[in-house]
C-alpha cells in the first residue's frame, strides 16, 4: 500500500515513516506542508495520505483544508488526519463530502500499532475511522429532540463503535456481545433512524453520517 | 502678640513659615501677572471666535492656559497639596464651534481659574508682598525720616503723612503692627490664593468619577485580554512543545514495541530516541512552567530572579534593586516579564555593550528602568516584546516609557502600582 504523510513537525514526521515501513507499508513521500503534500499526492497517486490537521503556514486546519482538496482532486484518495487534540468541527469539515475513506484519529493512536494499521487499512479499503474520543465528544453534546434520542445506550453504544468504522464482528468483540447481538442492534438503529433497507454498507455509513451531522 | 525682638522657637517656626508663605505668594503672584496678561489674549480669541475667524487661535490659547495651570500645579505641588492634571487628551482638543469648546468642563474650569488667580490671586500676592515691604519700611522710618526729604514722608502704605519726630516714632509703632499681621496672615493669605487652584484645576469631583469609571472599565477589558492573550500563548506552547513531543514517544514507543521481537537492537535504538524526546518534552514543559510565573521569583525574590535574568542575558548587565518588601506576586511577575522580554530585545536587536537594571519601590509605585548604550529605534509596532509589555503593565494600571531615539540608547521606564 502506497501512502504520503504530510507532517510539519520533524520527529512525528520520522516517526509516522518509522511505524508506517515497520509494517511493510510503502511510504512514497514524507511532506511538511500543504502544498508540497498536495504536490506529492498528484505525483505519486497514493492509496493512502496520512495527513496532520495542524500544519503551516497558520498552524490551525491547513492540513484538513490540504485533504479536502486532495480528496477533490483525487476521488479515489483515501486520508486519513491526524490531530493532536479532538475538534469536531475538523471531523464534520472533512465528512461533508461523504464518509467513506476517511479517517480521523487522535495522533497518539499511532503508537497502538495494531490498531492504528487497522484503522488505516480500513480507510484504504473504503471504510471509515473516527476516533472514539471524537464519538464520545459528539455524544456528549447531543440534544433532546434528536432522533438519536430514540436509541436505547446500548445501540447508542454500537452506533459509537460503528462510526468508528468498526465492522458486526469487531464490535461484537469490543462491546462482549455476540454478533447476532449486533445485527439485531443495527437493525433497530436503522428502523429507528428511519433509513431503508436498500443497500447494506451505504446504510451504515449514512447512520454514521446521521449521528455525526447532528452533532 | 509676638514680635521678632523676643526670639523662641515658637516665632522662629513662625518668622520661617511667613517667609516660605511668602516666596510662595510672590511666586503665585508672578503666575498671576502671567494670567493675567493671559486673559486679554483670551477675550480677543473669544471674539474673533464668535466672528468665526479665530479658529486657529483656539489650540495654541488652550495650550498657554494649560501650561499656566501647569505652572500653579507645580507650586501647588510644592506646597503639598499636589492636584492630578485632569486631562482626558494630552493636547487641548477645541471643539468644533466657540460654543462646543467652552462647553468642556475641562476648559471651562482652566478658563475659570485663569481669571481668578488673575484677579484675587494677583492682588494677594500684592498685598502680602506690600505687608512685608511695609513693615520694613515703618519699622525703620524713623532712619528714612531723618535721611529723607520732606516728599515722602509717609507712613503705613502712604496713608499716614509722618514729617515731625514724634510722628516718625510712630513708625516702628505701626510696623511692628504690619509685621505681626504679615506673620499670622501670610500662611492663611497663600491658603485664600491657593484656593481657586485646588478646587478647579484638579479633576471635577463629578467628571473624575464617571473617567475612573471608563478607565477601570479600559482596563479591566486590557487585563481580560492580556489574560487571553497569556492563556493562547500557554495554549500554543503546551500543544506545539510539549504535546507533540510527548505524542512522537507514544510514536516511537510504539514502533519499538514492534521491533522489539524481529529486531532487538533496532528497537533500542528507538527507545533511546523516545528517551530523548521524553527529556526535550520536559525541557519544553519547564519553560512554559517557567514563563506563567517563573519559580525562581518564588525561591529568590525579584532581586535573585532579575540577577539570574541578568547573568543569563548575552549583553553585560548591571542590576540594582530597592525594594525594602515584597511586593504582589502578580506585580513581581509583571516587573520580571518586563525585564526578560526587555532584556531579550536588547540581546536581539539593540547591538548594546552593556545594560542597566534597575527596579526601585518609591512609595506604593514599583518603579522598572531597563537601559541600553545600543542602537535605539525599538518600537511597539515593530513586533517587539514591547507591545507585549504594554499590555502586561497596562493590565496593571501601570504606565510604560519608551525612549529610543534611532542611534540609540534605549531606555524602558515603568511603574506599576504596588497595592496599598
Amino acid at each position: 500500500m502506497r501512502i504520503v504523510i504530510a507532517e510539519d513537525d520533524t520527529l512525528l514526521r520520522e516517526g509516522l515513516g518509522l511505524v508506517l515501513r515497520g509494517e511493510g507499508f510503502d511510504v512514497v513521500a514524507s511532506t511538511g506542508g500543504p502544498e508540497e503534500f498536495l504536490a506529492a499526492v498528484a505525483e505519486h497517486r497514493p492509496d493512502v495520505a496520512v495527513v496532520d490537521v495542524r500544519m503551516p503556514p497558520t498552524h490551525t486546519d491547513e492540513g484538513i483544508k490540504a485533504a479536502v482538496e486532495a480528496r477533490r482532486a483525487h476521488p479515489e484518495l483515501a486520508v486519513l488526519v491526524l490531530s493532536a487534540y479532538v475538534e469536531q468541527s475538523f471531523a464534520t469539515d472533512l465528512l461533508a463530502e461523504g464518509a467513506r475513506r476517511v479517517g480521523y484519529l487522535l495522533k497518539e493512536r499511532v503508537g497502538r500499532v495494531d490498531a492504528f494499521v487497522e484503522a488505516l487499512r480500513r480507510v484504504a479499503e473504503g471504510g471509515t475511522a473516527i476516533d472514539p474520543e471524537v464519538v464520545a465528544q459528539l455524544f456528549a453534546q447531543r440534544r433532546a429532540g434528536d432522533p438519536l434520542e430514540r436509541l436505547t445506550p446500548r445501540e447508542k453504544e454500537v452506533l459509537s463503535v460503528m462510526a468508528e468504522g468498526l465492522g458486526n464482528a469487531a464490535i461484537a468483540q469490543r462491546l462482549f456481545i455476540t454478533e447476532n447481538a449486533v445485527h439485531k442492534h443495527i437493525r433497530n438503529i436503522f428502523f429507528k433512524l428511519d433509513l431503508a433497507p436498500d443497500d447494506h454498507t451505504d446504510r451504515r455509513v449514512a447512520a454514521v453520517l446521521r449521528y455525526l451531522e447532528s452533532a | 502678640m509676638s514680635s521678632p525682638n523676643t526670639v523662641t522657637p515658637e516665632n522662629r517656626r513662625m518668622l520661617r513659615q511667613a517667609l516660605r508663605s511668602t516666596g510662595y505668594v510672590a511666586y503665585g503672584a508672578a503666575i498671576g501677572v502671567l494670567a493675567l496678561c493671559t486673559l486679554l489674549p483670551v477675550l480677543i480669541t473669544t471674539l474673533l471666535s464668535a466672528a468665526r475667524v479665530g479658529r486657529p487661535l483656539v489650540r495654541p490659547m488652550l495650550h498657554w492656559v494649560r501650561r499656566l495651570a501647569g505652572l500653579e500645579r507645580g507650586r501647588l505641588r510644592r506646597l503639598g497639596q499636589e492636584v492630578q492634571a485632569p486631562y482626558y487628551h494630552p493636547d487641548p482638543e477645541p471643539g468644533d464651534s466657540l460654543r462646543e469648546t467652552v462647553a468642556d468642563p475641562e476648559v471651562r474650569r482652566d478658563l475659570s481659574w485663569l481669571f481668578l488667580h488673575a484677579t484675587w490671586g494677583l492682588i494677594l500676592g500684592i498685598v502680602v508682598l506690600q505687608m512685608l515691604s511695609s513693615a520694613v519700611h515703618d519699622i525703620t522710618y524713623p532712619l528714612w525720616w531723618y535721611a529723607a526729604g520732606t516728599n515722602d514722608q509717609d507712613i503705613l502704605m502712604e496713608t499716614v503723612e509722618a514729617r515731625t519726630w514724634s510722628t516718625a516714632v510712630l513708625g516702628p509703632v505701626v510696623g511692628l503692627a504690619v509685621l505681626a499681621l504679615w506673620l499670622i496672615g501670610a500662611p492663611k493669605l497663600l491658603d485664600l490664593q491657593t484656593r481657586p487652584g485646588r478646587s478647579l484645576l484638579g479633576a471635577d469631583p463629578d467628571v473624575d468619577l464617571s473617567e475612573r469609571v471608563a478607565r477601570l472599565t479600559a482596563t479591566r477589558a486590557a487585563a481580560l485580554d492580556a489574560h487571553a492573550v497569556e492563556l493562547r500563548r500557554i495554549e500554543r506552547a503546551l500543544h506545539d512543545g510539549a504535546q507533540n513531543r510527548i505524542v512522537g514517544v507514544a510514536v516511537l514507543v510504539g514502533a519499538a514495541r514492534r521491533e522489539v521481537e524481529r529486531d532487538p537492537a533496532r528497537a533500542d535504538e528507538i527507545l533511546a530516541r523516545a528517551q530523548d524526546t521524553v527529556e526535550d518534552a520536559l525541557a519544553e514543559l519547564r519553560a512554559v512552567v517557567r514563563s506563567i510565573l517563573p519559580p525562581v521569583l518564588e525561591n529568590r525574590g525579584l532581586e535573585g530572579a532579575l540577577s539570574a535574568l541578568a547573568s543569563d542575558c548575552a549583553v553585560p548587565c548591571t542590576v540594582t534593586v530597592d525594594v525594602s518588601v515584597r511586593c504582589p506576586a502578580s506585580v513581581e511577575a509583571t516587573a520580571y516579564f518586563v525585564v526578560a522580554e526587555s532584556l531579550t530585545n536588547v540581546a536581539k536587536h539593540s547591538r548594546a555593550s552593556r545594560a542597566e537594571v534597575e527596579v526601585r519601590l518609591r512609595g506604593s509605585r514599583l518603579h522598572v528602568r531597563v537601559a541600553d548604550d545600543g542602537c535605539g529605534g525599538a518600537d511597539a509596532a515593530g513586533g517587539s516584546g514591547l507591545a507585549g509589555i504594554g499590555r502586561r503593565v497596562e493590565a496593571h494600571d501601570g504606565d510604560v516609557t519608551v525612549h529610543s531615539p534611532a542611534g540609540g540608547p534605549t531606555e524602558i521606564r515603568v511603574e506599576l502600582p504596588c497595592g496599598s
